[in-house]
């Protein structure tokens, strides 16, 4: 097993491997709730890079989560995009 | 308003545009790339038979047939949102929003990287990344390379960027970690090699396949495995080496390898610094499913599958009213396949709008087509692909008794 649990996850954010064990192991919580505390998935690129390897890690933590809902709730907008875009001005 | 609205100009966005517009349906395909074509733009390999299948060509073929039908193609167009209103479905995008009461969804696959520290550093990228930029934008990603990651995409990548001149040193496992799985195993690694049949990375793999699907021939093959790696035209495969890290300073400068055993444990004192200037990592792929989850499609996980899948039916229809998906949003498979399944897709969209007797038998004949193509195909992202599809089969007719049920009841 490696020993560096420095390790990026979430590159946006930058949030590491022991940033997401620590907070899983203090508060118990459900996938979405690790998210919303860390951050993880929640920057630029919209969790585009490390859905996948969030949902591995939160399977590791939190057993059982890889059921047929997405462990992780997509959300609009998928894609990054102005606050004119989504208000309807794109001046 | 167009009849019907494709999102992604890939093989299964083309081919069901074409299918429904053969049919007198007015078509729109929307993709965020700046030209279609989708992922088949960077596919070139030889088939068994000894002919060439190259994307971009198969690409030109189909854009060509879509100028000859009712069907506008509109690039650098971005989907945000989707979302149902009555009778229609209303498509957000960075150009406006496009109305239509019918959608496919056929966005593809997206990739997954496996973390190895470092890899935040410029320089590394998905393996997918270096073929864009090698085979549709036509840059040199760089002189000494690294691929992190032995699967049936790295070869199949690591093959074109050696046709285009790029120097990839060495293809290794990423080193055993609390996220790499499978990945760094050198024993599941080579069992998912051998099952790759044709695309497997080496004639002694691919001929032997058969034999090496016994588990104590494989345990041999790989205790006598070269310790410098087995060549595939230049470049060895070092299924005992793994990386621990990705070093430079500003950018890749270099890759830290260690040996493993048939286990993928490190053995100790082994460390040793490659030097490279480019790091390709090489998970895999899923399923891009984001928009149909959007809408409100229901999913089903299905490993076999590639991951979390809209449910769907063999027409490509999902149990939202007026959405269909098809290609590899609906499981990993080859470009060809994805095309037999836009067809299909495209067919059943004309069914739904103008139901008759001849556009069932060609509905038919292109569902008979997929099965074909699929038992023929030379690549094969998934050994299981076959079960997957099955599990879904089975999930949609459970999925539709359901809804009978439902529609009695209420
Ligand atoms: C990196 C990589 C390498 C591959 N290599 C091979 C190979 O060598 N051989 C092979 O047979 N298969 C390969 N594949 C598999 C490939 O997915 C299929 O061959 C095939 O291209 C799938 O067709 P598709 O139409 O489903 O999706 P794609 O060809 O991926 O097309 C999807 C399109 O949808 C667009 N899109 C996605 N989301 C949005 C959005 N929100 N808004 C607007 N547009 C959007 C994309 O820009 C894209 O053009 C590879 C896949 C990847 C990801």
């Amino acid at each position: 097993m490696h020993k560096d649990n420095t390790i990026i996850i979430c590159r946006c954010e930058e949030v590491t491997y022991s940033t997401l064990q620590e907070t899983a192991k203090l508060h118990q919580c459900s996938a979405r709730e690790l998210k919303l505390r860390t951050r993880a998935g929640m920057g630029f690129c919209g969790g585009r890079t490390c859905r996948p390897i969030l949902d591995r890690v939160i399977e590791d933590f939190i057993p059982n989560t890889t059921a047929d809902a997405i462990p992780l709730k997509y959300q609009p907008p998928v894609r990054a995009v102005t606050f004119g875009t989504v208000g309807g001005s794109n001046d | 308003m167009s009849e019907i609205l494709i999102i992604g100009a890939g093989p299964a966005g083309l081919s069901g545009a074409i299918a429904c517009a053969q049919h007198g349906l007015k078509v729109t395909i929307i993709d965020e790339f700046i030209k279609p074509g989708g992922r088949l733009l960077g596919q070139l390999h030889q088939e068994p038979s000894g002919e060439w299948w190259n994307g971009m060509k198969e690409a030109e073929k189909l854009i060509n047939e879509t100028k000859t039908l009712p069907i506008d193609i509109r690039c650098g167009v971005s989907v945000y949102n989707i979302e149902r209103h009555d009778a229609d479905w209303y498509v957000y995008t960075n150009e406006g929003v496009f109305e239509s009461p019918y959608v496919l969804i056929a966005t593809g696959a997206a990739e997954y990287a496996i973390p190895v520290p470092g890899w935040t550093l410029p320089g590394v990228m998905s393996i997918g990344a270096s073929q864009v930029m090698t085979n549709v934008h036509r840059v040199q990603v760089g002189k000494k390379g690294i691929i992190i990651g032995a699967n049936v995409l790295a070869f199949a990548i690591l093959n074109e960027l050696q046709m285009a001149g790029i120097n990839i040193e060495r293809v290794v496992l990423p080193a055993e970690s609390p996220i790499s799985k499978k990945e760094s195993n050198p024993e599941e690694v080579l069992k998912i090699l051998t099952e790759a049949g044709h695309l497997a990375p080496s004639a002694l793999l691919r001929n032997g396949s058969k034999l090496m699907k016994i588990d104590s021939l494989r345990r041999m093959a790989l205790k006598y495995f070269p310790k410098g790696g087995m060549k595939i035209n230049g470049t060895p495969l070092q299924l005992k080496k793994a990386a621990i890290e990705i070093v430079g300073n500003e950018k890749v400068e270099g890759v830290k390898l260690a040996t493993i055993d048939s286990q993928g444990n490190i053995i100790s004192g082994t460390e040793k610094l490659y030097e490279a200037d480019f790091v390709c990592i090489a998970g895999g792929l899923y399923p891009l499913a984001e928009l149909a989850a959007v809408a409100g499609c229901p999913f089903k996980y299905i490993p076999q599958l590639g991951g979390h899948v809209p449910i769907h039916s063999k027409n490509m229809e999902t149990p939202i009213p007026g959405m269909f998906v098809a290609g590899n949003i609906t499981g990993i498979e080859s470009g060809k396949i994805a095309m037999a399944q836009g067809t299909v897709a495209g067919l059943a969209i004309a069914m739904a709008s103008q139901s008759n007797a001849k556009i069932d038998e060609q509905l038919q004949q292109a569902l008979q087509k997929v099965e074909e193509v699929r038992t023929k195909s030379p690549i094969q992202f998934i050994p299981e692909i076959a079960e997957g599809r099955l599990a879904m089969e089975r999930v949609w007719e459970k999925e539709s008794n359901r809804g009978e049920l439902e529609r009695v009841i209420f």
